[in-house]
């Protein structure tokens, strides 16, 4: 037990019960459009949790998600609808839902929450609208930026080249991702045996960033079901606790266009990391497995040496293949493949294996898993991040 | 008269630095500067988060700095389709120390040879062109 706490009232007061992640569909080819991969998600979800769809009462996405609750609702055969929020932001708004959640269902406003993201590229153009959101200024698009790999390429070209992590560090993310991918029948990238040749002669897309780098571009819906501890305990799955999951970023950062002050390189996750151990009562140290959005992989690396598991001159010690997988690493990430090798529906697919580590049920199990991390997008605008806990971390 | 890239406008973010297009199509870098607390305001805002005050001064700045990072794009992105002929091309952030640090995009033009973090750069302004989405353009060249 933790002697000094400085805890929030979330911490553990809600629990992921339920969830959901259909097949992944390589870019545009997904058969059904998205707001029925949104209904297929959270219906299985509820069937996961053995909750009555219909008795979904709060519905939560992020960024542009376009299936709203009004049209999921005459589908679903909703009660009452309740509570319903978009949180802000891209891909960083990931984790921070989880606190949305709670909020609700602690204020009463809400007993069973959905969080979802669903996008195929037929319907919302992801890379243009769902992504980039349409926000990216003129300052950017005027020289040739669009695309956020090419905005983090400035990023990881200053983590590497002025800070000095090594290109191995990067390459063992990927690797470990593609490892895990073998195991999860899910992961669009399961068939590709990883090597760094395969990693090096792949083509370049926006320096130092070449094409196994990226997040994959998928089609896909997932969905989280979130309730308050007490019910979580009647429920036929082993409750994954929030036990923190801060949104935010710090004075100096927000909407700056390669502006950030107090630091640039890594992913603008250090105070909400901070806030997280602070609330949550545990550190770095206690993680067992860690699900680290990786819309480039230095980024996800960059919210690594932001939580404090290794400075950024240990990025290349750190970052081997035996120290990130399952099941005995120092900090096995990833462990479905992630966004690099299972797939990409704006980090969505994180979650869900989060729970699946403390349920004791991932492809890539790490035995006796408690305390499971998932990262919200590293560099996005604002970011967040949460701690999952078992019952024994409480 | 009217400037190019007032009739070709690029909408979705903070849009507070209408007056640094027109500095450049005028031929001149202008950074805002706070008119009361006289700190350097970048990206341009509407209000001066330090000390509240409305008003900048749109002052003429050298544009010289050093490279603060930098990426050679090698795909035609989307919505930057007009680049398509020119890629790979560089893109350079360059801080300017004589305007408190703050840091400029531009596309790299000339030679490449010394590219790296903290070489010396200075700027020169292209006339709106299709490539810069009929915007005026800030290109950084590394100083020999």
């Amino acid at each position: 037990m933790m002697t000094e706490r400085n805890v929030s009232s979330m911490r553990g007061a809600t629990a992921i019960v339920g969830i959901g992640q259909i097949p992944y569909y390589k870019r545009g080819t997904s058969p059904e459009p998205e707001l029925k991969l949104a209904l297929r998600a959270i219906t299985q979800a509820a069937d996961d949790a053995g909750i009555d769809v219909r008795d979904i009462d709060g519905f939560i996405s992020y960024a542009s998600e376009r299936s709203d609750p009004a049209k999921l609702m005459p589908a679903l055969g909703t009660r009452e609808c309740r509570f319903a929020s978009l949180v802000w932001i891209h891909g960083g708004a990931l984790a921070g839902t989880l606190n949305v959640a709670a909020g609700a269902i602690l204020s009463g406003q809400a007993d069973i929450v959905a969080i979802y993201r669903s996008m195929t590229e037929g319907n919302s153009q992801r890379l243009r609208v769902a992504v980039a959101q349409n926000d990216t200024s003129s300052q950017y698009l005027v020289n040739g930026l669009d695309s956020p790999a090419q905005i983090l390429a400035l990023r990881a070209q200053r983590l590497m080249e002025h800070h000095g992590v090594p290109r191995s560090a990067l390459f063992a993310t990927v690797q470990a991702s593609y490892y895990h991918a073998r195991n999860n029948s899910r992961a669009l990238g399961r068939a590709t045996e990883m090597t760094r040749e395969i990693y090096d002669e792949a083509r370049m897309i926006s320096e130092p960033y070449r094409l196994f780098d990226c997040s994959r571009e998928n089609d896909g819906a997932a969905c989280v079901l979130v309730v308050s501890a007490e019910r979580a305990r009647d429920l036929r799955q082993t409750p994954a606790y929030v036990l923190s999951a801060p949104m935010g970023t710090m004075g100096g950062g927000g909407a700056l266009e390669e502006n950030w002050r107090p630091y640039y390189a890594t992913a603008g996750q250090k105070e909400l990391a901070d806030r997280l151990w602070r609330e949550s009562g545990y550190g770095s140290k206690d993680v067992d497995v860690a699900q680290i959005y990786m819309n480039m992989d230095a980024m996800g690396i960059g919210s690594m040496i932001d939580h404090g598991f290794f400075a950024m001159e240990e990025a290349g010690a750190f970052c081997t293949l035996d120290n990130l997988i399952a099941p005995s690493g120092r900090l096995p990430i990833n462990t479905s493949g992630g966004d690099l090798a299972e797939g990409f529906i704006h980090g969505m697919g994180l979650i869900p294996e989060a729970v699946r580590q403390i349920r004791g049920t991932s492809v890539n199990q790490v035995p006796g898993a408690r305390l499971s991390l998932v990262t919200g997008g590293p560099g996005d605008l604002m970011s967040s991040t949460a701690l999952l806990g078992s019952a024994d971390t409480l | 008269m009217s400037y190019s890239f007032e009739q070709h406008k690029i909408v979705g973010a903070i849009e507070a630095d209408d007056d640094y297009w027109r500095g450049l199509e005028d031929g001149v870098l202008r950074l805002p500067r706070c008119a009361s607390c006289r700190g350097w305001t970048w990206p341009a805002h509407f209000r001066c988060g330090q000390c509240g005050s409305w008003d900048f001064d749109w002052v003429a700045v050298e544009p010289k700095g050093r490279i603060f990072t930098y990426t050679r794009t090698h795909y035609a992105f989307d919505r930057v389709l007009e680049r398509r002929e020119d890629v790979p091309y560089v893109t350079v952030v360059a801080e300017l120390p004589d305007a408190g640090n703050v840091r400029l995009i531009g596309v790299l033009k000339g030679d490449e040879a010394g590219l790296a973090i903290g070489a010396p750069v200075r700027g020169a302004i292209d006339p709106p062109s299709a490539k810069s989405k009929f915007y005026p353009a800030l290109r950084w060249e590394l100083e020999r």
